[in-house]
């Protein structure tokens, strides 16, 4: 149970984070559906989603490797990775 | 689903881009005079957009040297460096380089591209870290992607980024591979170099330097960045290019390091491609002994891009670099301003580079103006009156 919590907690950390970095690094698409694919329906160039992700990365003071954006294509899956990212840091 | 269908946003993003005249990707080149003068719709231009910093393209040691080569060994060498692609020429390509920098090691590869491929991919391998300023060219990350290292990013020139970054890695900071760049060709800044360098000493990682925009234009001999910050006693390697200020093609990597020699049997960019031609090895041996002893020619592209610069400055123009260097990025507000400036400098008999994301960072619609030793003052004052000619956006 202890467990359970504890990743519910660093889901929602990672989903934090992301809300905080949304504004700040694309201020146009703040309001982002967390389940749209990043480029193909909202149209992000890599370079967008690069600022985007530096910008969880100081939030969440932790480095996101390259090739796990590759599989990532909406927030929800990033904030899925994020969250493995720091289960395995705690 | 066609295999095309994923095209079709980029294409769509191309077309969008044709207007009359010329296209501003891909323009059309129908001739090329000198260093300085080409022919682009039937017209007489000014090339301000070549990367060609020393202008040594018809210099005619350089043309009668390739020209030698070409003639005595043949037009390419058809194999690979590690079977029947290492002639002399390439080798003694690889003894002047280290000498240059008065280092033990030197690889040279087919191309820039290549020699970033094939560094990074090979220095940086399983349970090791490439960590790139996020601004580096696509052929670092290229060669990230290939290397079976974990990859991270920092924020452009921010050595706190990066110390924060290197510190995360604790003990495994020492086997991490920094990799920046000396010139970011882009928005033609420079990084800070001695910050770097000390963050890298701090946690006892390796420092890559990419000079290809660099080399030929700063230091005393023209070896770069590292050179003119005094810094080459405190590098782990520099990486360069012949396809700009050796006005030739192919690439390099140089080392303090003597085991970076055993690259060779491991660097797959470097083993799995024909080696360059005699004529462009000859060629660029004929270039770099200009290259070391060019401080004329130097001090010629400083004085041409300090007037650029100075002058787009007067002009109201925003710039990418507060720093002045041989690459001038003039940071325009939209894609369509960008485009018209860039059309309006063609009109004026001057052609630059329109650059647009996703290939600019921070989705920045520049035009970007490269200068050259070989530009004369009137060059220079063509550039300025051009630029002048067109409407100053008030903000980008």
């Amino acid at each position: 149970m202890e467990t359970e919590i504890k990743v519910s907690d660093l889901r929602k950390q990672a989903e934090e984070a992301i809300s905080a970095a949304l504004p700040r690094a694309l201020p146009e698409h703040a309001d982002i559906d967390w389940f749209s694919a990043l480029t193909g329906d909202i149209g992000l160039d890599s370079v967008q989603i690069m600022n985007l992700v530096m910008e969880i990365e100081d939030e969440l003071d932790l480095s996101v490797p390259v090739d796990l954006l590759a599989e990532v294509t909406t927030l929800d899956q990033l904030a899925n990775q994020l969250k493995r990212l720091l289960e395995s840091r705690s | 689903m066609s295999l095309f269908a994923k095209f079709e946003r980029v294409a769509a993003a191309r077309q969008a881009l044709d207007s009359k005249g010329p296209a501003p990707i891909a323009t059309p080149i129908e001739s090329v005079h000198s260093a300085t003068r080409g022919r682009i719709d039937g017209r007489e231009v000014l090339l301000a957009g070549t990367n060609n910093y020393l202008g040594l393209t018809f210099d005619q040691g350089v043309l009668e040297a390739a020209g030698s080569a070409l003639r005595g060994l043949g037009s390419g060498t058809t194999g690979s460096r590690m079977a029947n692609g290492s002639y002399d020429g390439h080798r003694a390509l690889e003894q002047e380089l280290a000498e240059a920098f008065g280092w033990p090691s030197a690889m040279v590869f087919s191309t820039g591209y290549q020699a970033n491929l094939g560094a990074l991919s090979t220095l940086a391998g399983r349970g090791e870290y490439l960590v790139l300023d996020s601004d580096s060219h696509a052929s670092l990350y290229d060669g990230a992607r290939l290397s079976q290292a974990e990859t991270i990013r920092f924020r452009h020139n921010d050595p706190d980024n990066l110390d924060r970054r290197l510190a995360r890695l604790g003990t495994d900071a020492s086997k991490a591979l920094i990799v920046v760049e000396g010139l970011y060709s882009m928005l033609g800044d420079q990084p800070p170099l001695h910050e770097f360098v000390e963050v890298k000493e701090r946690h006892g990682a390796w420092l890559l330097v990419d000079e290809a925009h660099s080399f030929g234009v700063f230091g005393e001999r023209g070896l770069g960045l590292t050179e003119s910050c005094g810094l080459l006693d405190r590098v782990d390697f520099v990486v360069g290019t012949f396809s700009k200020s050796l006005a030739g093609l192919g690439g390099f990597c140089v080392s303090p390091h003597p085991e970076m020699n055993h690259m060779r049997l491991a660097s797959r960019p470097y083993i799995f491609t024909a080696s360059p031609s005699p004529a462009t090895i000859a060629g660029t041996r004929q270039a770099l002994a200009l290259l070391l002893d060019g401080q004329a020619l130097r001090a010629q592209l400083e004085r041409n891009y300090r007037r650029l610069y100075a002058a787009a400055a007067d002009m109201g123009y925003q710039l990418g670099s507060t720093t002045p260097g041989p690459v001038a990025a003039i940071i325009l507000p939209d894609r369509e301003t960008a485009l018209a400036h860039w059309h309006g400098l063609l009109e004026a008999g001057v052609y630059a580079n329109l650059m647009i994301p996703p290939a600019t960072p921070a989705g920045l619609n520049l035009l970007r103006i490269s200068m050259s030793a070989a530009h004369s003052d009137e060059d220079v004052d063509t550039i300025i009156a051009a630029l002048a000619e067109l409407s100053v956006p008030v903000s980008a």
